[in-house]
């Protein structure tokens, strides 16, 4: 799937993660690639876990299921691209996610109280209501442990 | 919707030209390093009985030095500087422009890469200094490394003071005696 350069401003890619779905703004999403080699190597960072080889370029792919449900991702699954900015130029980017995505469109809604940072609204779809993630928030956000993530059943009493 | 079934990145069009370059593994992860970067390969084995043990444990992955040709080599632990599991190291890689010697696990080959790309802004620790970026080699993304990237200049200051202050201690001791 590739997206458009200049999608609506009320448009959403809806992706799938552990057993909930995400928002991401789909002008910043650039393609939904295959389940491609992940290459691994020592490093400090710690959302990253590697990076795939994606359209003659090398993609840094950060683990946000780890901070989004609790649990590090596994390893067949497709990976969301988007464009994520720094103070000198963007990058490409790729956060694996667990299946097709679908582009949606709505109104986003502030967040309402308590959301983690991550999350810039929220986006009524029908009877559902989806988190739109802040893309740049969510890949510099710390890891969370799976038995203390509030998305986790292992935190459920 | 259609998937390449191959892919590999480009060549970056500023500084694009190929080098030579050294693979090298430690705990079963391969690393490449400018052959040029590298004065000399010898087995831990061989510098054994060269190699003197540093008491100062300020900077954990330095545990010996060797004297060559007149110059002090500290001899980095590759895995403690990596982080990786504890391996066996064979060898120990001794570097041209910097007084390090790197254990490692065995040299695979040498090979010659078309160029080296930036390591992406997304890895913003310590890798920013231990790596001059990445390569791809037989569908293989191996990061290469920047040979002074082993020891900060702060842990060099402060491993030739700490030799120089034992040097002095043990000069002192003989004098005594």
């Amino acid at each position: 799937m590739t997206l458009p350069e200049n999608s609506a401003p009320n448009s959403f890619v809806l992706m799938e993660l552990g057993e909930r779905r995400f928002a991401l703004p789909a002008n910043i999403v650039t393609e939904l690639a295959p389940p491609v080699r992940l290459h691994t190597f020592p490093h400090a960072s710690p959302l990253v876990s590697g990076v795939i080889v994606r359209r003659s370029r090398i993609v840094p792919v950060y683990d946000a299921s780890s901070v989004l449900t609790g649990r590090q991702a596994s390893v067949h699954r497709f990976y969301l691209i988007a464009r994520r900015e720094f103070a000198k130029g963007s990058e490409l980017s790729a956060i694996p996610v667990d299946g097709e995505c679908e582009l949606g469109t709505g109104t986003m809604q502030p967040p309402p109280a308590g959301k983690p940072s991550y999350v810039a609204g929220v986006l009524p779809l029908g009877e559902e209501s989806l988190d739109v993630l802040n893309f740049e928030v969510l890949v510099t956000s710390q890891p969370v442990n799976a038995a203390t993530h509030p998305n986790s059943q292992e935190a459920q009493p | 919707m259609r998937f390449a079934t191959h892919d590999s990145p480009r060549p970056p069009q500023h500084g694009r030209h190929s080098e030579q370059v050294i693979l090298f593994s430690i705990a079963n992860q391969t690393f490449a390093v400018a052959a040029e970067s590298v004065q000399e390969i010898r087995s831990t084995d061989s510098l054994a009985g060269a190699a003197t043990e540093i008491e100062y444990q300020g900077v954990a992955k330095v545990r010996h030095m060797v004297e060559r040709a007149r110059r002090t080599y500290y001899v980095v632990n590759g895995c403690a500087h990596f982080r990786l599991p504890v391996s066996r190291p064979t060898l120990a890689l001794i570097l041209r422009d910097f007084r390090v010697a790197v254990l490692v696990d065995a040299i695979e080959r040498m090979a010659e890469i078309p160029a080296v790309y930036p390591l992406p802004r997304a890895f913003a620790g310590e890798e920013r200094a231990w790596y001059r970026g990445l390569t791809y080699i037989d569908d293989h993304v191996i990061p290469v490394i920047h040979p002074g990237g082993f020891l900060t200049r702060d842990e060099l200051d402060r491993l030739d003071r700490a030799v120089r202050a034992s040097q002095a201690h043990q000069m002192q001791g003989a004098i005594q005696a």
